[in-house]
């Protein structure tokens, strides 16, 4: 088991916002989150990432308890986090963009940008345009590119096709059918018919619980069974 | 065409820089373009925390008197060498911004510029009170360094000429820096440090470093400004002065090497002349002020650029 989340609990404030959350995720595995708004999905997300601390529970990452680390800590460890408003750094060039995650992840550049160019050729023409510049979609797939500089184990992924126009949600979902099985993937994503094509398994949250686990893929098809929970 | 003309351009700025530096020399007096260069040096070593990281500090006044009593007490005490005297220096800004640098970079925003403005107050009155017995005090001390082969310091064009040379070199490594990936991840800190921490960075380590650095180019400064005066009085430690250096940021362009030498000679240019035609010319500057922040937000040389940059990409399009 690559990631394994037992029993967390998760406040801002007073206001319990996760209450004991379960789940897992092993390795090469794309797993979904479904619920709705206010759900505590991004939250669950913010803590395995380290933005945020679990209050009781326990957060393992391979065998290690990763309940304290912070975010860098956990990005060092190979967990990469794609946040949901699609912010790239939109001062610096695109190639910019991509020469911070390869500095981090100690890739060289070239290597970063072949790999970012094989999974989006266009972008190759964007290269030394600001980032601010690019369109959501080419945003998101900068973003989900950069996460995947220097090989990292999982990738937490917010809502990765929310506001994108249809054409562009196709090539998103591209790019995370090419990375399927490389990487593990956790993903928060309202739009079922991207859940349906993609996932291994589904949890399905509500008001900070856990509230089903589909793991059959025939449950996964089933037209009605994951909408009850949106 | 245009880019590559461009790229050519920035290959040979420093040339470019120094020439002219030297056209200004003849125009302003040698002694006064002297101070110009040293004052642009302590901008470039300001704008670093300000303009890549997004630091706005109100004490810098602290590291750049740092490196002058530094210097000279050393003239007075170790070594009348003036290499010694600036080696000192930069070892004295150094340590001073790694003994403050894990107190102040884990501030932000008014809290980052108030703890520095505290700072700058405490070494003001260490200069100015308690440690009067060394650094003269109110009064100030004289600081006399021998001459080193050909550098002859009774020369003023010999120091005009080593600090000009010193320019160039921190204007060479700090393009060298800011293109870097340290660089960039100091821009990318100020744009937002949060998500760089999702890249998997230690940003407290690299607030540190540039801290670190600025410091100790301020106090280079510093240094220089001894060679260049041969003394030293609280006034190089005064934190009323710090307004000077922002001002100077502003008025060029903070996040950029082109805009914090426009800014310093900028500045420099209206604080020794307009007080020839103007009484309070102090009011003018305020006047800018209000220009700079509703005009031309990115300040002079970031105005040109973006206006540069609006024609060049209206031409490509035609």
């Amino acid at each position: 088991m690559l990631l394994s989340v037992e029993r967390i609990n998760v406040s801002y404030g007073r206001a319990r916002v996760l209450s004991d959350v379960s789940i897992h995720v092993n390795e090469g595995e794309m797993v979904f989150i479904v619920g709705r708004n206010g759900a505590g999905k991004t939250t669950l997300l913010k803590t395995i990432a380290g933005f945020l601390s679990p209050e009781e529970g326990t957060i393992r990452f391979g065998s290690d308890k990763v309940n304290a680390l912070g975010p860098e800590e956990m990005a060092l460890k190979g967990v990469r986090y794609v946040f949901q408003d699609k912010r790239v750094f939109t001062k610096l060039t695109v190639r910019e963009n991509i020469q911070l995650a390869a500095y981090a992840a100690g890739v060289s550049l070239s290597e970063a940008v072949d790999k970012i160019v094989q999974l989006y050729p266009p972008i190759t023409r964007f290269l030394e345009s600001k980032a601010g510049t690019l369109s959501g979609g080419q945003r998101q797939i900068l973003l989900l590119g950069r996460a995947l500089i220097g090989d990292p184990c999982l990738l937490l992924i917010d809502e990765p096709t929310e506001g994108l126009a249809a054409g562009i949600i196709e090539e998103v979902f591209k790019v995370l059918e090419m990375t399927r099985r490389k990487v593990s993937m956790l993903i928060v994503e309202q739009n079922l018919a991207v859940v349906r094509r993609l996932a291994d398994r589904v949890y399905a949250m509500k008001e900070g619980h856990i509230v089903a686990e589909v793991n059959t893929p025939e449950d996964i098809q089933n037209q009605t069974l994951l909408e009850e929970f949106l | 065409m245009r880019n590559n003309f461009l790229e050519i351009v920035r290959k040979v700025d420093i040339l470019f820089i120094g020439c002219a530096f030297l056209l200004l020399a003849p125009v302003l007096t040698v002694q006064r373009t002297n101070d110009f260069i040293i004052f642009c040096i302590f901008v470039l070593a300001y704008n670093l925390l300000y303009g890549f990281m997004g630091r706005l500090s109100f004490g810098h006044m602290l590291y750049f008197g740092v490196g002058a009593y530094a210097s000279a007490l050393t003239a007075e005490h170790l070594s009348a060498n003036p290499f010694a005297a600036i080696a000192v220096a930069l070892v004295a800004g150094a340590g001073t911004g790694i003994l403050l640098g894990p107190i102040t970079v884990r501030t932000t925003g008014a809290c980052f510029a108030l703890i520095n403005l505290a700072f700058n107050q405490v070494g003001y009155f260490l200069a100015l009170i308690a440690l009067a017995k060394w650094t003269g005090g109110e009064d100030g001390m004289a600081a006399f360094f021998d001459n080193i082969w050909i550098f002859d310091l009774g020369n003023r064009y010999v120091v005009f000429g080593f600090s000009l040379l010193c320019l160039l070199l921190v204007v060479y490594i700090m393009k060298r820096l800011t293109s870097s990936s340290f660089g960039i991840l100091l821009r990318t800190i100020k744009e937002n440090e949060t998500r760089a921490k999702f890249l998997g960075y230690n940003t407290f380590r690299y607030k540190l470093a540039a801290f670190v650095i600025s410091t100790t180019l301020s106090a280079f400064a510093g240094a220089l400004s001894i060679i260049n005066y041969t003394y030293v009085t609280p006034s190089f430690i005064d934190t009323t002065r710090n307004v000077e250096v922002i001002f100077a940021s502003l008025i060029g362009g903070s996040a950029s090497i082109y805009g914090s030498l426009v800014g310093g000679i900028s500045y420099m240019i209206i604080s020794n002349y307009l007080p020839k035609y103007i009484q309070r010319w102090e009011m003018f500057l305020g006047v800018a002020l209000l220009l700079l922040v509703f005009r031309f937000r990115s300040g002079l040389w970031g105005y040109i650029s973006e206006t540069v940059e609006k024609y060049a990409l209206k031409g490509a399009r035609e």
